[in-house]
């Protein structure tokens, strides 16, 4: 029998048009039926100078399923070119063609002299979700577009962190990671977001090395630019929130750029006593346990799932309860990320589930005793069961309804208190 | 369950006219992926001149546009028994007037073989529940 799957966190592999849109003057070009586009855009931002609704499309049909839809692509890139003033087209194939044979290979060869760079990503639907989607849109730039350079900036250092969009804080969160490399003496090249684009693409070969801060979204691409454009990397599983796992971050980044101890901890020592000094004058919140939840439970992807339930235990001291990642993860990196649920303060060991069905998340968060009230934080899914059991809730997580982000985040030490606002603003809500 | 083809061709051997200009069709019926016959029916000539002659727009009554009042020309009454028409090109009116007969409209420049095999193959596949990955 079909197996159904109830209210999934994740979309298809089309969905990485969101990763093209978030490189500032790139635009996909979309091999897919017409509608994809619409379906795969959320408002959360995506307006804007290319937003969905223009995306150029070749929209095919039955006629393009039964003769092939390689002539339309062509001439959909052809006038895209003509029309749109972009940096970079990357031309993403859905489902449709990719059943059917469509060469998108072939055709997109066919602009390799054109006067902005054309390349492609195969990302049908039925090939993974847009996490995958992702990591295909980097290769695609890493295979098609990067050149290894002999010329190396010292210092220079790639960010890789967030799936745009999927990801409400990625934003954000970028933008902090690239404060914090900068405060330790780094240099930090990101391309997602305000003013990156094209020209901070084309620094990426000359990096030292490139930091990755994802439990395996990403890890395929930075073996990729290592092989291909011979830049090391290091690999940060754990998405920092708050102050003990920033600080256990900066060393680690320290340490693998060569950078001497003292320099990191005289920025750790800085952060750490404002962070503290915050913590203090609200000790007695914390303390006050009718205020919080004695259990929580985090229902999101890998990233958030695993950074937030390691800032709820070894920052605030809160127990867990079942943790859900909700990302259809890789089987290869599942046993890994549960070692760092295993891993947590105080000795202290979260029991992980990867799942990517809500109607069985559900069903365990409603058949756990929580000890009281729970705390979820998740995504809108989560909203009417944590209400159902006069849980705490707080939204974090793909879909999102009812929060507006800009450009907020929850990582480093600034991000940590913004959490913990968060947080207790739900819970202080409830007594008052 | 045969079926039949509606082919816009003038010599036989290639897709070579629109729908607007075919003065006659070439009706292949189909058993699976083989021919079973074909034969031509020809469109009342008077009706073509009057396609010829009407202006394209809303309101002017030739089934190009609003205001025709829903009926179908008389050119796709005769193939309204065809599970699909295949013609080099064709208005969007028109082509909405297939659409609600559920008769696919396959706009193409290629031989009349080539689009016979490959429409039957896709039919045959979708028929039987096969895969259209190649």
């Amino acid at each position: 029998m079909a197996k159904l799957l109830d209210k999934q966190r994740y979309k298809c592999a089309l969905g990485a048009m969101q990763t093209v849109q978030a490189i500032s003057r790139a635009i996909p070009i979309l091999h897919s039926g017409p509608g994809c586009a619409q379906k795969l855009s959320d408002s959360i931002g995506s307006s804007g100078y290319f937003s969905p609704n223009i995306f150029p499309c070749t929209s095919i049909n039955e006629k393009d399923v039964v003769f092939g839809g390689v002539k339309k692509l062509e001439t959909t890139i052809e006038n895209a070119l003509k029309v749109i003033d972009a940096d970079l087209f990357v031309v993403l194939s859905g489902c449709i063609p990719e059943i059917v044979g469509d060469d998108t290979g072939e055709v997109v060869s066919r602009f390799e002299d054109a006067e902005k760079p054309v390349i492609y990503a195969s990302t049908a639907g039925f090939k993974g979700n847009n996490y995958k989607g992702h990591e295909q849109v980097i290769d695609a730039i890493i295979e098609q577009y990067l050149e290894k350079s002999d010329e190396k900036e010292q210092g220079l250092v790639n960010i890789w962190a967030d799936v745009p969009y999927q990801d409400l804080f990625w934003l954000g969160n970028i933008r902090e990671l690239e404060k914090l490399i900068a405060e330790i003496g780094l240099t930090p090249n990101t391309i997602f977001g305000y003013e990156r684009g094209i020209k901070n693409i084309d620094r990426i070969p000359k990096a030292q090395f490139n930091l990755l801060v994802s439990p395996w979204v990403s890890v395929g691409n930075m073996k990729k630019m290592e092989k291909k454009l011979g830049i090391p990397y290091l690999h940060y599983p754990t998405l920092p929130i708050g102050a003990f796992e920033t600080s256990k971050f900066l060393r680690a980044v320290g340490e693998f750029a060569g950078i001497p101890s003292e320099n990191v901890e005289k920025v750790i020592t800085e952060h750490e006593k404002y962070y503290y000094y915050l913590i203090e004058r609200y000790a007695d919140m914390f303390l006050e346990t009718r205020v919080m939840a004695k259990q929580f439970s985090v229902v999101a992807d890998a990233q958030y799932s695993l950074g937030i339930t390691k800032f709820l235990v070894n920052d605030l001291g809160l127990v867990p309860a079942k943790q859900f990642i909700t990302d259809d993860t890789p089987k290869n990196f599942q046993e890994q990320i549960k070692a760092e649920f295993a891993n947590l303060n105080y000795g202290i060991k979260a029991e992980v589930e990867f799942e990517t069905d809500s109607y069985k998340i559900h069903n365990e968060i409603q058949s756990h005793d929580y000890h009281g009230y729970p705390l979820i934080l998740g995504s809108y899914y989560e909203k009417e069961i944590t209400e159902k059991l006069f849980g705490h809730y707080l939204i974090i997580s793909w879909p999102v309804q009812d929060k507006v982000v800009l450009d907020d985040f929850y990582v480093g030490y600034t991000g940590g208190i913004r959490l913990i606002e968060d947080i207790y603003s739900v819970a202080v809500q409830r007594w008052n | 369950m045969p079926y039949k083809i509606a082919a816009a061709t003038s010599d036989g051997v290639n897709i070579d006219r629109t729908f607007g200009s075919a003065e006659w069709f070439t009706i292949y019926e189909i058993n699976g992926e083989n021919i079973i016959s074909a034969e031509k029916r020809i469109f009342r000539e008077s009706e073509k001149i009057a396609l010829e002659n009407c202006e394209k727009g809303c309101g002017s009554g030739c089934g190009s546009g609003c205001g025709n009042g829903g009926q179908h020309s008389e050119k796709v009454d005769l193939i309204s028994d065809c599970r699909c028409v295949v013609c080099t090109k064709i208005g969007f009116p028109i082509r909405k007037q297939l659409e609600k007969l559920a008769i696919s409209v396959f706009d193409v420049n290629c031989s009349v073989d080539e689009a016979l095999q490959k429409i039957t193959s896709y039919y045959s596949r979708i028929d039987n529940h096969e895969s259209l990955r190649k």
